[in-house]
């Protein structure tokens, strides 16, 4: 233990600093449908997520409010952090994929365009 | 002295619409809007051929299907490309009324808007229940995730002028694009305004299995929940 802190703790706490990180200097940055409301649910998934980790004690409030007995057990959150971790990040790669392949396909079609001025046309 | 008169463009994004696509277009032209572009979606059938034969038409083409907002953005390209002054976007099943461009672009060449969106539900007479209430539903979620309250926030006929297309940043693939370009229009502070059209519910029209269904709203509903979070 450092800091009174599992190793996990602080791996899932560092992984959360980082997905923070980047949401915020996503948004300071202006990049492409980087809105206040996408970085307020960043930071709501993912600081919620690193302040459940450092803070387990948040657990037993939020099961006293939706009722349900007992704590969760480490491995098992750890786990489903780490499933939840590549489906995000698997989602995140097709989605870039298929933009990637749209981009291809407009790029493609523009060059039949009858134009002088056509950045597309080679 | 006379004053120079808008370029205006008509984007019709098309999918398997071989069957109608040659009267959609004579039908715009009929009404005065010459210039044409039709994008084919990757279509399984001879829309692309078609539209390619009517003269004065700009056909282009997905060689793969790559969907609704993919297409329209296509189409939007072209036009800014060929110097474009207002953007129509319409769709290409023949549902839209050509007759309702002239009110869409006008508030864009006489009154300095920038968006004007065509909306169904000002008068619904005509329209199918589950239309009005997936319309209903779609308005309330585009308002929720993204701010904005409209009357109908998935219609695919819109105006926009030149400095709307250069400013919308657009990256939805589907039909969650049209909620996009709401978002666009909040978060790039872009004047808009809704603009009454008519629908011409065809048997045609309402056949397409591409269109709007509730597994499609299902599907459209969660690219706009992943584009907040990812």
């Amino acid at each position: 233990m450092i800091l009174g802190l599992h190793l996990y703790q602080i791996a899932i706490a560092v992984l959360s600093a980082v997905m923070v990180y980047k949401g915020i200097a996503n948004y300071a940055k202006r990049e492409t449908g980087q809105t206040l409301l996408k970085l307020i649910v960043r930071l709501i998934v993912w600081g919620g997520m690193g302040a459940v980790v450092v803070f387990p004690s948040i657990t037993n409030i939020l099961a006293h409010v939706i009722g349900i007995e007992g704590n969760v057990n480490a491995a098992i959150l750890t786990g489903f952090l780490l499933i939840f971790l590549i489906i995000f990040k698997m989602f995140s790669a097709i989605e870039k994929l298929e933009q990637t392949i749209s981009m291809l396909a407009r790029k493609e079609a523009l060059k039949n365009l009858p134009r002088e001025n056509n950045p597309n046309k080679q | 002295m006379e004053t120079k008169q808008p370029k205006v463009y008509i984007v019709i994004p098309a999918f398997n619409e071989g069957e109608i696509i040659t009267n959609v277009i004579d039908e715009i032209k009929k009404h005065g809007f010459p210039n044409i572009i039709v994008v084919d979606d990757g279509s399984k059938d001879d829309t692309y051929e078609k539209a390619n034969s009517v003269s004065g038409v700009t056909a282009l083409k997905h060689k793969l299907n790559r969907g609704y907002g993919a297409t329209v953005k296509t189409g939007v390209e072209a036009a800014k490309i060929l110097d474009a002054d207002v953007v129509v976007t319409f769709d290409g099943d023949g549902q839209h009324d050509p007759g309702d461009i002239s009110g869409l672009i006008s508030p864009i060449v006489d009154s300095g808007y920038d968006v004007v969106l065509g909306t169904r539900l000002l008068d619904t007479a005509g329209m199918p229940f589950h239309k009005i209430i997936a319309n209903r539903v779609g308005n309330f979620f585009t308002w929720f995730l993204f701010g904005i309250w409209v009357t109908d926030s998935q219609s695919g006929f819109r105006a926009f002028s030149r400095k709307a297309i250069e400013k919308i940043e657009t990256k939805s693939e589907r039909y969650e694009y049209a909620s996009e370009v709401i978002r666009e229009i909040k978060y790039k502070k872009l004047k808009f305004k809704e603009a009454p059209i008519q629908v011409r519910y065809t048997r045609y029209s309402m056949g397409k299995a591409q269109k709007q269904s509730f597994v499609n709203g299902l599907k459209t509903l969660y690219k706009m929940v992943w584009n907040l979070i990812s």
